[in-house]
């Protein structure tokens, strides 16, 4: 039972929603309390325990109905025990032949014959099929027990048990590790056996040839459900086959994205990426979004603990410390948008507004030659769109570093003070312009922190048009930054030197 | 005293119980409460504001009969006033009594030894739970009968906070670093805490915790809680008012009407002998269910279609 739990939260994580042993413990000891009869009270049941957000819970559910899946018994008996409906037997009989696999109604088959006699030796499987369960059709009434294992469980009418059963033989023949599609239908034959198929065939064998009605009705009855539960296995392997041959490959891409040159992304990733860069953005965010207070240990904050001590005579009980709040850094993103940077300008500014819980004030300002303020479309358009505008308005015309920086220096230099970080990302080509490095030098004074991000890698810096060095030596910081992980690390560091 | 184990057996009598109160709530809630109860979890739920997460704690607490204290956070809480304080007043008037009589106290006493010894003994007085101001989370650790602790919006307090709230949460204690451990008297108290999702709670904290999230009910279940809070209104109206707020949570607003917003406007409908809607009477009370001018501007446009869509489909 306990491993099927584990598996289910395995392939929870698999599907991305963060589950920790301690958590793990939690579901067992619910499972423990609610059982596997009441599925739905079941899913409700671990929805609270498991996943811990709004979107990890839209997972679970799809998960645990993908996991947990498992066709009524109920109804599907219902209609086989149905006194009427000569239909719903016929319709029945031919689903339960096409069914039927490689092993499958052999063993029916003679039953049928010798029990009657009357089966007309029909060359196909399905005809036959059909024709006996039509023929021999015993109607509602008292049925004896079932003797076998997986007999009882068939009548037993609990699905979810039966699915905890097929995951159970499931895991003994290690469907998990299916690879191949082609696998399919030998992992679902070898768990069938390992349910004990065999012992199933062989009652229902012995029950048809018995001369009491309600055995042979147990005997019938069983074949139908053991027929459906052969469909059953066959999903559940197909399940297993697509949570974890899907989620794996998944990561794997996942995992190459994060390295990947951003400007190697091809179009149809973009969708993936951005969930990559939110996900970064959040896990940032969780990890700083801590107000930041620094105590200065040891300097009393004298006016406030006398106001604070008046109650007790002027004695001073409770000591108030000075201490120091630290700002959420103040960010001005300018990026460089001209055609071969515009990709990693998109992420970038991508990246910076998705941490707007823990970095409120970013400015940004995009140039290719003349530069603009562009925080308001950040405003007032989600970030998809607002980037894609950016990159529509200013991405034409060719990079003019010099002109940018003068623009900067007009718009908003006084605007920056000791607590504004600086970002620059662009690759520091000026196409032999005037660099202006004074306003730069300027800016350096000014501002906190100078960091220049440059895509291309190190080895093509000052080669050419590229005038990194001179550039350089005004920032605090520069680093090559031209994939997911490389503006992960920035980001995190950004945030890291803020909060000390 | 409420038969709580007869009340929690199940989810369905728990939902039951709840109707009793007035208080309509899905499987999923009854779930939660069911599930807290039985494995002695505290529930964390989320959700927009004004879908019942405060209520519901106040609820458990009439249906448990247990009394109910409630922790509202904010920012800049912090252990003593949450935990516990000690009692300087008390505490400074015992030094001055002390003080008074400390010739009293070291008559007899041999040296400077023993006086110093003597002394000690009223230091360790001073910390003692006589000196105690328990606060909210002591005092539910407190109750011998177990009580509904309400950990309000906490994420409203800092980070800090969280963090000292995990003792409590995992095993029902708390650390007073003069006196000890103070455990849970008899039952561990139910804990709900409530978050609006201003900013992210924190994974240590929501490991400790069921995870509730109550999201806007659907029509058919906000019209049963109208019909449970406000039973005089006519059903044709309560249909019409349900089904208005429900086309407005799909418009783009800076703040949509909650559950507690509905219940609002039908009374104020109740109040007006309103039969049925129409657009100039919607108009007038919008400022009930709309609290941003610039959303009551951006709906005002919308109100004849909506109402018409309502009025129509009744008939």
């Amino acid at each position: 039972m306990e491993r099927t739990l584990t598996n289910f939260i395995q392939a929870l994580r698999n599907a991305e929603v963060r589950i920790s042993t301690a958590e793990t413990l939690d579901a067992v000891s619910v499972v423990e309390r609610v059982g596997y009869r009441d599925r739905a009270f079941l899913k409700r049941s671990l929805s609270l325990v498991l996943p811990k957000t709004k979107e990890e819970k839209e997972t679970f559910d799809t998960c645990f109905d993908q996991f947990f899946r498992f066709e009524d018994v109920k109804s599907q008996s219902g209609r086989g025990e149905g006194s009427d409906g000569e239909d719903g037997e016929e319709s029945q009989g031919d689903g339960a032949g096409g069914a039927g696999g490689e092993r499958d109604g052999l063993p029916q088959q003679q039953a049928g014959k010798k029990s009657k006699g009357k089966a007309k030796g029909k060359p196909r499987d399905r005809d036959l099929l059909a024709d006996e369960e039509a023929e021999e059709d015993l109607g509602p009434g008292e049925m004896a027990q079932a003797t076998s294992t997986l007999g009882k469980l068939l009548m037993a009418n609990s699905r979810v048990e039966l699915s905890v059963a097929m995951a159970n033989a499931g895991e003994a023949v290690d469907v998990r590790e299916i690879q191949v599609f082609t696998q399919k239908g030998l992992f679902a034959r070898r768990m069938m056996d390992e349910m004990g198929l065999g012992e199933l065939n062989r009652e229902i064998a012995d029950l048809k040839e018995a001369p009491q009605v309600p055995s042979r009705r147990l005997g019938q009855e069983l074949g139908r459900r053991r027929d459906w539960l052969r469909e059953e296995v066959r999903d559940y392997v197909e399940r297993q086959f697509l949570l974890h041959a899907d989620a794996s490959g998944k990561r794997l891409r996942e995992e190459l994205l994060r390295k990947v040159k951003l400007s190697n992304v091809e179009h149809r990733s973009f969708r993936l990426i951005q969930e990559i860069v939110y996900k970064m953005a959040k896990r940032l965010a969780t990890m700083h979004s801590r107000r930041k207070k620094v105590f200065k240990r040891g300097q009393l904050n004298l006016p406030r603990t006398l106001r604070n001590n008046m109650a007790y005579d002027g004695a001073i009980f409770d000591l108030h410390w000075k201490s120091v709040k630290v700002d959420r850094p103040r960010v001005f993103a300018i990026c460089d948008v001209s055609g071969s940077v515009a990709n990693y300008a998109r992420f970038m500014l991508m990246f910076l507004y998705s941490l707007e819980e823990v970095m409120p004030k970013v400015r940004s300002f995009a140039f290719s030659s003349d530069l603009a303020e562009v925080t308001e479309l950040f405003e007032r358009n989600n970030i998809e769109d607002a980037i894609s505008k950016v990159l529509r308005d200013y991405s034409g015309g060719s990079t003019d570093y010099g002109q940018a920086l003068k623009d900067f220096k007009r718009n908003c230099l006084d605007d920056v003070d000791n607590r504004t970080t600086i970002i620059i990302l662009g690759d520091a080509r000026n196409n032999y312009g005037e660099n202006h490095q004074e306003i730069l030098k300027e800016m350096y004074d000014r501002a906190k922190r100078v960091i220049w991000l440059n895509p291309e890698s190190k080895n093509a810096w000052n080669v050419g048009d590229s005038v990194m060095r001179t550039y350089g030596a005004y920032c605090h910081q520069v680093d090559e930054c031209n994939s997911l992980m490389h503006l992960e690390r920035v980001v995190g560091n950004l945030l890291k030197q803020q909060s000390t | 005293m409420a038969d709580i184990d007869n009340i929690t057996a199940s989810v369905e009598r728990i939902k039951a119980a709840f109707e009793s109160h007035n208080y309509i709530c899905s499987d999923q809630i009854a779930t939660a409460v069911y599930l807290a109860y039985h494995l002695h979890k505290p529930i964390l739920i989320e959700g927009p504001p004004g879908v019942g997460k405060t209520e519901l704690a106040k609820t458990t607490s009439e249906l448990f009969e247990l009394p109910l204290i409630r922790l509202q956070c904010y920012e800049g809480l912090d252990e003593a006033k949450a935990i516990y304080e000690w009692k300087y007043g008390k505490q400074l008037l015992y030094t001055q009594v002390l003080k008074e009589t400390l010739d009293e106290v070291l008559q007899g006493a041999k040296g400077f030894a023993e006086s110093v010894n003597r002394l000690h003994e009223f230091g360790d007085i001073f910390f003692s739970e006589e000196f105690l101001e328990p606060r909210p989370l002591l005092k539910a650790l407190r109750q011998e009968d177990g009580c509904v602790l309400l950990i309000d919006e906490v994420d409203k307090s800092d980070h800090e906070f969280e963090s000292l709230l995990l003792e409590i949460l995992s095993d029902f204690q708390v650390s007073i670093p003069e006196i000890g451990t103070v455990k849970a008297v008899a039952e561990p108290p139910m804990v709900f805490l409530t978050s609006n999702n201003t900013r992210e709670i924190s994974d240590a904290l929501k490991r400790r915790c069921l995870h509730l999230y109550i999201p806007f009910p659907d029509q058919e279940l906000e019209q049963r809680i109208i019909h449970a809070r406000v039973p005089e209104i006519p059903p044709e109206l309560q249909r019409q008012l349900v089904a208005f707020i429900q086309e407005l949570r799909e418009l783009d607003l800076k703040k949509v009407p909650a559950i507690s917003e509905t219940i609002d406007w039908a009374r104020t409908l109740l109040l007006l002998h309103t039969e049925s809607l129409d657009p100039k009477l919607v108009r007038d009370t919008l400022n009930v269910i709309l609290k941003f001018q610039e959303d009551i501007i951006n709906v005002d446009a919308e109100i004849t279609a909506i109402t018409n869509k309502i009025t129509a489909a009744g008939r």
